[in-house]
């Protein structure tokens, strides 16, 4: 079997898949290399499939609008998969003055970059989703953004790239890369396999860390525990994500009838890791209690998984995607800091042409490695 | 490397079999037929059967079709059952309403 | 946050017995269960378990939930019932619910025994109502009093499918018949042989081709299979039926375990996915511990004593006791445990096939393949002999770690010796008082006592009857063989039903002198 391909993509996420896609449909030969046993395992199983913009840093908005407009909506026909995505708007909801003041705040961002994003009241907001608690008093409205299935994306992309012939290695942990000759080229694995690309793409979430400093490549980031939990299946209610100003909770109710949510008891940076990608005993009644302040009518439905996993969260909050052009031949798409999902399409399909042609559709230049700097 | 780790693995056609409709999965109805598709698919583990079907994934969370499951993907890809790594098994361990888990009780 | 000295899950045979032996060491221990009722699996079972007085043989499993429970109070265990553990976090963190709170505990050691769930095969229908593990009849029958069915298939032919289906005619349920796609059936040949003789009929290298019904089961097809598991075309067989039950095997409920991180191993041998633990049930967490099926799915009596070695564990890692009283106490129930692992159906043989006894005696091959001893099989073992007057008969064909016949007779007529596998034999020139307790205390129900020529043409046989209603002396009927055909017309003579037979009443029916080694069941004719 062969060990050496034009692009070695380190990470088997969304990102990583998705840019082994967009790569192999350019006609270049992919090799993917997932630490896990499995496919998807990291944030892109792990999250509340959220597809927005609104509430995104302004820097990350180019990249995350570019793959709403072009890539999402004809996604489930191009990957011969039901990736359940919905446009139907998100409301980030709010309860008071303080809240209404996060929210304008976020809003006022995003108009600047031209989107489309506006505050409602609390009548607005009842219009849209009658199933809302009259506690609820303002919201932020963003009618494009949406939410898909992380999991059947995710795993979507792979199906795709593997049919076109991306070769595909689950349980195989890199421990470090190599230069030859100025150029990254060697990725070594803890198993002792050794492999060969003209390029390498980190898509690894808080472990690329790790390995890009094996070539002295350093981006600031910590990992965050994000828990989530699913119910049974409910009637249908809604088809919008949702979000609060202080960030609850956010989720939505899937095709399936589920509704999925996200959230978080306040101690995500510091959670114990014993190895395995343990919930916490705090964390989902927190979420629940959070969930039934917006929707009490929610308050029987069963839960019947929850789930956690480590996020990368960047030093600024904002995702690093691009060229690290002090390394020639070495590409990353890392720190995405909890929104690695709604861009992670966006990111592998830029990815792809940066490495395929050199260029980007997107001005990539916000989101560099190289960007942090001193405060003072 | 083991068996199925290595996705790029020649693991033949896909080939439509008469109890392909068999309901495997009762709590998400998911039949055997979509489960062998999916090991076509890439999808080698019971994890990925469970996040790109959601087999196993309802109210009894696999206490009844994990095995099943297990047996099917097992066969599809030419290895032992005992080979497949079983799903992750998760909080809760019934479901629990979210009224109910949401409320802790005082210190006693 | 609550903590414990020790926190139980499952108050099943192995949960019970691990928190008295922690408990009457000085721990302080709670027990958690999701069920209304303790006791786990032993509630339901009405049959008198096997083994020796340290196993608390020919005791019947409700009444040993009960001794359990007992002893659990006595011992001062707390057992908090309808509380069910949702999770098993870090720090050995137990979050349960309980009414409509969670509530956080923590220990400081844990031990999880909770059990295992029924396996499902599945056929064309599967999935129709009518369709339930043969536990799950268990359950309906006895513990909540409702009839699963009135026409029952059986799948499967281990302990499981054997005592449920015997449990289910005594229920007043039909059997039509025992089906099990081995080529041998897998559990006790006394088990078989008390469901052979009341006319249920074993198929073996058979399996379910399909389940019938619209809405639910009306009927089901079943067919031989060959060594592939391909259906042999002609010769499928149709039965009408409104319940299938599938004793089809257990897996160990052991996701709280992998939850919390311990190592699992998939063993196909113990039964799927368990923890990796030694043989005191240390995982490779410290301080969390198992028990019971969860480790590996062997049976109740077995069980109960790798409770109480993780009760006695738990003590010396918390440091109640010393290493060297645990050692020594460990010692102990080894040996016990030991015992239980004896015998032709040990861990150790399985999937083996054995053809001959301990003794070299040939296995009845009758037994294996159609569930009874047949009539030409039966003189070659060394409890059936023959004597003037009534003498016992027994009817105990395979190694089994069982011994209480032998204590049981007065005259000590019974000797099985000190190897407990070992089968027993009628020892030479020992008078039968015809007193009945051997009858009664076969948890096989094996024994039988027979008066082979009462003078008139006729003999007497004593058998075990644990049915209702409890036909009338001098009430007539049929004599059933060994294989449940008809082989003669009988009387009743007696039915005894004392104190100390533990509900297993005796009865005595009379047969032509011909059918004195024949006649093994009773039916009244209708």
């Amino acid at each position: 079997m062969k060990s050496n391909a034009e692009v070695i993509v380190i990470g088997g996420g969304i990102i990583g898949n998705a840019a082994a896609y967009y790569l192999v449909k350019r006609g270049l030969s992919v090799i993917v290399l997932e630490g896990s046993d499995f496919i998807g395992n990291g944030g892109s199983s792990r999250n509340g499939g959220g597809v927005r913009q609104s509430g995104r840093d302004v820097r990350e908005l180019p990249l995350v609008m570019y793959g709403i407009k072009n890539l999402w909506p004809t996604l489930s026909q191009e990957l011969e998969t039901d990736c359940e995505y919905h446009q139907d708007g998100n409301l980030r909801l709010g309860k008071n003055e303080k809240h209404k003041e996060i929210l304008t705040k976020l809003a006022t961002n995003a108009q600047s970059c031209g989107l489309d994003v506006r505050m409602i009241d609390a009548k607005e907001v009842k219009s849209i989703n009658p199933y809302l608690s009259d506690e609820v008093t303002c919201a932020s409205w963003c009618p494009t953004d949406g939410h898909a299935n992380p999991l059947t994306t995710t795993l979507g992309y792979y199906k795709m790239a593997r049919r076109l012939g991306v070769r595909f290695i689950s349980g195989e942990r890199v421990k470090e890369l190599r230069m030859v000759k100025g150029r990254v080229r060697k990725v070594i694995c803890e198993s002792g396999d050794v492999f060969e690309g003209e390029n390498i793409l980190v898509a690894a979430g808080y472990d690329s860390r790790a390995i890009l400093g094996t070539v002295g490549v350093d981006i600031p980031m910590t990992r965050s525990l994000l828990e989530c939990l699913v119910t049974e299946a409910e009637p249908h209610m809604f088809d919008q994500m949702l979000g609060t100003a202080e960030a609850d909770f956010y989720g939505h109710q899937t095709k399936h009838g589920s509704f999925v949510f996200g959230g978080s008891s306040g101690f995500e940076a510091c959670n114990k890791d014993n190895g395995t990608p343990i919930s916490s005993s705090k964390t989902a009644p927190c979420i629940c209690r959070g969930i039934m302040k917006y929707f009490p009518d929610l308050a029987d439905a069963k839960i019947v998984r929850t789930w956690a996993g480590w996020s990368d969260k960047c030093a600024d909050g904002v995702a690093v995607v691009g060229a690290i052009d002090e390394v020639p031949g070495l590409y990353t798409s890392c720190a995405m800091s909890g929104h690695g999902f709604g861009i992670g399409p966006a990111a592998g399909h830029q990815l792809a042409q940066l490495i395929a042609t050199g260029t980007t559709d997107v001005d990539l230049s916000t989101l560099r490695y190289d960007r942090f700097k001193a405060k003072i | 490397m083991n068996s199925v780790n290595d996705r790029s693995r020649d693991i033949g056609p896909f080939v439509p079999a008469p109890d392909d409709d068999m309901l495997i999965c009762r709590c998400e109805e998911i039949t055997k037929g979509e489960i062998r598709q999916a090991v076509h698919d890439g999808m080698w583990t019971i994890t990925e059967i469970r996040r790109y079907l959601r087999a196993g994934m309802g109210l009894c969370q696999g206490q009844t079709c994990s095995r099943l499951v297990k047996g099917i993907v097992a066969r599809e890809l030419g290895v032992s059952p005992a080979e497949i790594e079983p799903a992750t098994s998760r909080v809760p361990m019934r479901p629990i309403q979210m009224r109910v888990f949401a409320n802790e009780a005082k210190e006693d | 946050m609550k903590r414990y000295d020790l926190i139980i899950v499952g108050a099943g045979p192995s949960g019970l017995s691990a928190a008295i032996e922690a408990a009457k060491r000085g721990l302080e221990v709670v027990v958690f269960d999701e069920n209304e009722k303790p006791g786990g699996q032993l509630f339901k079972q009405i049959h008198k378990f096997f083994g020796s007085k340290e196993h608390r043989a020919k005791t019947r499993g409700f009444v040993i939930g009960k001794q359990l429970l007992d002893e659990a109070a006595a011992a001062g265990v707390i057992v908090v019932l309808n509380a069910t553990v949702i999770g098993l976090y870090q720090d050995k963190e137990v979050v349960v619910k309980i009414k409509d709170n969670i509530r956080h505990y923590k220990a400081d050691a844990v031990v999880i025994a909770t059990g295992a769930a029924e396996n499902m095969v599945t056929f064309k229908g599967w999935t129709l109502p009518g369709v339930i593990g043969a536990g799950a009849a268990q359950t309906l029958m006895n513990l909540h009093g409702v009839l699963p069915g009135k026409k029952v298939l059986m799948l499967g032919s281990g302990n499981v499918g054997l005592v449920v289906s015997f449990q289910l005619l005594q229920c007043g349920c039909e059997v039509v018949a025992l089906v099990d796609a081995a080529p041998r059936v897998g559990g006790y040949g006394v088990h078989a042989a008390k469901v052979a003789r009341t006319g249920v009929p074993f198929y073996l290298s058979h399996t379910i081709v399909e389940a019938e019904g619209d809405e639910w089961v009306t009927g089901v097809t079943i067919a031989q299979i060959d060594d592939k598991f391909n259906f042999i075309e002609g010769t499928e067989k149709h039965f009408d039926v409104d319940t299938i039950c599938l004793a089809v095997g257990l897996s160990p409920m052991s996701q709280l375990l992998k939850m919390a991180g311990a190592k699992m191993e998939d063993n196909p041998k113990k039964g799927g996915q368990v923890p990796v633990c030694d043989e005191y049930g240390r995982t490779s967490i410290p301080g969390v511990f198992v028990a019971g099926d969860v480790s590996g799915i062997e049976e109740a009596s077995s069980a109960m004593i790798e409770g109480r070695m993780a009760g006695v564990v738990a003590a010396e890692y918390l440091g109640f006791i010393d290493t060297e009283s645990m050692d020594t106490e460990l010692k102990e129930m080894e040996k016990a445990l030991d015992g239980l692992r004896q015998g032709m159906f040990a861990p150790k043989n399985r999937g083996k096939s054995i053809d001959k006894t301990e003794e070299g005696i040939d296995i009845s091959v009758n037994l294996l393949k159609r569930g009874f001893v047949a009539d030409d099989e039966i003189e070659r073992y060394p409890g059936v002999t023959h004597k003037k007057g009534v003498h016992p008969v027994i009817e105990c064909t395979q190694n089994i770690p069982c011994n209480p016949c032998q204590d049981a007779c007065p005259k000590k007529c019974i000797s099985i010796g000190s190897n407990i596998t070992s089968l027993p034999i009628v020892v030479k020139d020992s008078e039968c008082i015809n007193c009945g307790m051997c009858v009664a205390s076969c948890s096989g129900q094996a024994i039988f006592l027979v008066d082979e020529d009462c003078g008139d043409g006729t003999a007497t046989v004593t058998l075990p009857y644990e049915f209702l209603p409890l036909p009338k002396e001098g009430e007539k009927g049929i004599a059933l063989g060994r294989d449940g055909n008809e082989v003669c017309k009988a009387e009743v003579v007696s039915v005894k039903s004392a104190k100390a037979f533990d509900k297993t009443n005796l009865l005595t029916m009379r047969v032509p002198k011909e059918y004195a080694m024949k006649a093994r069941f009773f039916k009244v004719s209708k």
